[in-house]
């Protein structure tokens, strides 16, 4: 089997390296990505006090250390058997709002708008944010820093720590706010709404009142009938902090909802002899290959499959952005509130941005509601209610995150599992690259575009594995070789970062 | 109004030789904090954040994990202009040094006039545990003492 490898991803991994597997007669046969696999952790939480969970696993990656903590923290409720306060499940809420308000704004003018706004075609030098920010004004990037500036206060002061927050206790949350603070975070939240509409209009101006790129978001390059996953309330409306776990099939009819702490149930993972990931799949639908359809247990866990799964969004402005995206890919309402799933995989760039308005409004709604000063953020736990293991699930902004421990009598950890939010994605990732790399072969575009197009693939996931980038100094290339299945070098195409 | 000096370390504590930025970090603030003013600051990663993190101060100096190929140990500066990344420089969520700091000019925020890059050359980087291979314990004295002649050097030039 001969094997391209594109190394490394530009803007997004240090060792985020693309293998493209040819068969013999030069099609392309798979495709993954490969990423080096942290070791030990098990090993160094094994023996731990389970409560030290939300402070050790809120470093295990810098990008998205406050959906770790508050997966943790839930995880501790189970263990403990302490149900958290009413405001304190708010508080956590309010804190993973603001968290999902930066995360997503950065991931678009960073990451996946270039792509849009400057061009998929545009140099790998302009291609980035100073390129969105030449395109569409100036100002944009202090509106960017301005957002990121505003919630990451809101962050520190609400998480108790800059960065890392220690706020998450079983049972609740250690620190209440005050009614000033209330305030910041309420004028806040109604400047996270503008800029998300802001970038929401941005988006209908440059991309889907642009042909081209239009037919490129609807193009089926990168299409995957998979099924879709997200954390749903008791509405069946997606929620990022709390609920239960709805799947849908490729047809948009609910295959299964299930609590969080019955995820062995319905996920298993596939070990496949060509890359060491393992790839995630639904149980009862069974392993079929890198292959999407009804029948394939293929699942994808992204803010498009999120909004595939939900029944309309659950704040207004939310809801019509939804209701805007559905009609525009021409789906049909299959619930009242609910329409025919998209597969398009570029849209998922656009409900990120309905995601990002979503958690803006979610925000301002926790901020105005009466109870969120209230000091009664704990429920101290009983030890006669000690349960020993506990689930902790909540959407981080790359997919489904779930936390599993299981501790001795005296709550020390004995076992540890964790499945993280693009881990869920490896075999939609690997698809999308292989349909990419399909052109890569057959066409005679420039090599720069193509190199860009798998690239594009990769982005749209916005996967993160910040925990294992390994840069060296000095150039950062892209290297596609591709190799005859003798492994000998055909051709190879680089450019410098 | 800008500050003094911000010494940022960077990495994961938790995963080996990656926190030895960290700890550099915090040694020399340790150092230097009585004699002037000085504020030492964690970060997981680059990019973007770390831009942000340095806003506001008159000078910089950030010390992180490399993988160069170099004798575990080693330790090498850089300077902005010739620099690309260390290890956790540039964050896979956004972007690259170079690239926050040109954002941070544009929406100008307040940098730093002088920023200082420190790589001490990492053993072992993918494995969870919180101490230092016998390398990189040993450069530590020497990387401290190098990171506080700039930053006194800095000062005396200011």
């Amino acid at each position: 089997m001969a094997r391209i490898t594109i190394d490394p991803v530009t803007r997004l991994e240090g060792h985020g390296r693309i293998d493209i597997f040819l068969d013999d007669e030069g099609k392309v046969e798979n495709a993954c990505f490969q990423i080096p696999e942290l070791r030990g952790f098990e090993q160094f939480c094994v023996g731990r006090m389970a409560e030290e969970m939300p402070v050790i696993t809120n470093r295990i990656c810098g990008v998205c250390p406050e959906a770790h903590h508050i997966a943790a923290t839930k995880a501790l409720d189970g263990v403990f058997g302490a149900e958290p306060t009413s405001v304190a499940k708010k508080l956590r809420e309010l804190l993973y709002m603001a968290f999902f308000v930066t995360d997503h704004t950065t991931h678009f003018y960073a990451l996946g708008g270039p792509d849009f706004i400057v061009g998929p075609d545009a140099p790998p030098s302009e291609r980035n944010i100073l390129g969105v920010a030449r395109k569409v004004g100036l100002e944009v990037a202090g509106e960017v820093i301005a957002c990121r500036k505003r919630n990451h206060e809101i962050i520190t002061f609400l998480g108790g720590k800059s960065i890392h927050p220690v706020a998450g206790i079983p049972g609740g949350w250690s620190r209440p706010i005050t009614a000033a603070e209330r305030s910041q975070i309420e004028e806040s939240a109604r400047k996270n709404v503008e800029f998300a509409r802001f970038s929401l209009n941005l988006f209908d101006k440059i991309v889907l009142k642009n042909p081209v790129y239009l037919e490129m978001v609807t193009s089926d390059i990168y299409l995957h009938r998979t099924y879709s996953m997200g954390t749903v309330d008791s509405a069946n409306q997606t929620n990022f902090y709390d609920g239960m776990i709805r799947v849908v099939d490729p047809e948009g009819q609910e295959f299964v909802k299930y609590h969080p702490s019955d995820y062995r149930e319905h996920i298993t993972e596939r070990v496949e002899p060509w890359t060491y990931l393992k790839f995630p799949y639904l149980k009862k639908v069974g392993w079929k290959g890198l292959t999407d359809g009804i029948d394939s247990g293929i699942y994808t866990a992204t803010p498009l499959s999120r909004l595939n799964i939900s029944e309309g969004m659950a704040t207004s402005l939310a809801n019509e952005e939804y209701q805007r995206m559905y009609e525009t890919f021409g789906c049909k309402r299959i619930t009242e509130a609910r329409y025919q799933p998209i597969h398009h995989r570029l849209a998922t760039h656009w409900a990120r941005l309905i995601e990002l308005l979503y958690a803006a409004e979610r925000m301002l709604e926790l901020a105005l509601d009466p109870e969120i000063t209230s000091p009664e953020t704990r429920n101290i736990p009983d030890p006669a209610k000690f349960v020993g293991e506990g689930v902790g699930s909540v959407e981080a902004p790359r997919g489904t995150l779930t936390h599993h421990y299981i501790t001795d009598q005296r709550g020390v950890l004995t076992k540890i599992n964790m499945i993280v939010g693009t881990t869920n994605n490896y075999a939609p990732i690997s698809m999308s690259i292989k349909r990419a790399a399909e052109k890569l072969i057959t066409s005679n575009a420039p090599e720069e575009s193509i190199l860009n197009r798998v690239e594009m693939a990769f982005r749209l996931y916005d996967p993160c594995f910040s925990c294992a980038t390994h840069f060296l100094p000095g150039k950062m290339p892209l290297t596609v070789a591709i190799r005859d299945p003798q492994g000998e070098l055909l051709r190879e195409m680089r450019r410098k970062g | 109004m800008t500050a003094g000096t911000v010494i940022i370390g960077m990495g994961n504590p938790l995963l080996s030789d990656d926190g030895v930025g960290i700890a550099v970090a915090h040694a020399v603030a340790e150092r230097l904090r009585q004699e002037m003013d000085l504020t030492v600051v964690e970060l997981h990663t680059g990019g973007i954040r770390l831009m942000e993190a340095m806003a506001g101060f008159r000078r910089a100096v950030v010390v992180d994990a490399m993988l160069s190929g170099a004798v575990p140990g080693t330790l090498k500066r850089f300077d902005p202009h010739d620099f690309v990344t260390t290890k956790n420089t540039f964050s896979s969520h956004d972007t690259d040094f170079a690239t926050a700091y040109d954002l941070g000019l544009m929406a100008r925020v307040p940098l730093p006039e002088r920023v200082s890059f420190w790589g001490i050359e990492a053993r072992e980087f993918d494995l969870f545990g919180e101490r230092f291979t016998d390398e990189v314990t040993a450069a530590l004295p020497g990387a401290v003492s190098r990171i506080i002649a700039e930053i006194i050097e800095w000062e005396a030039a200011a």
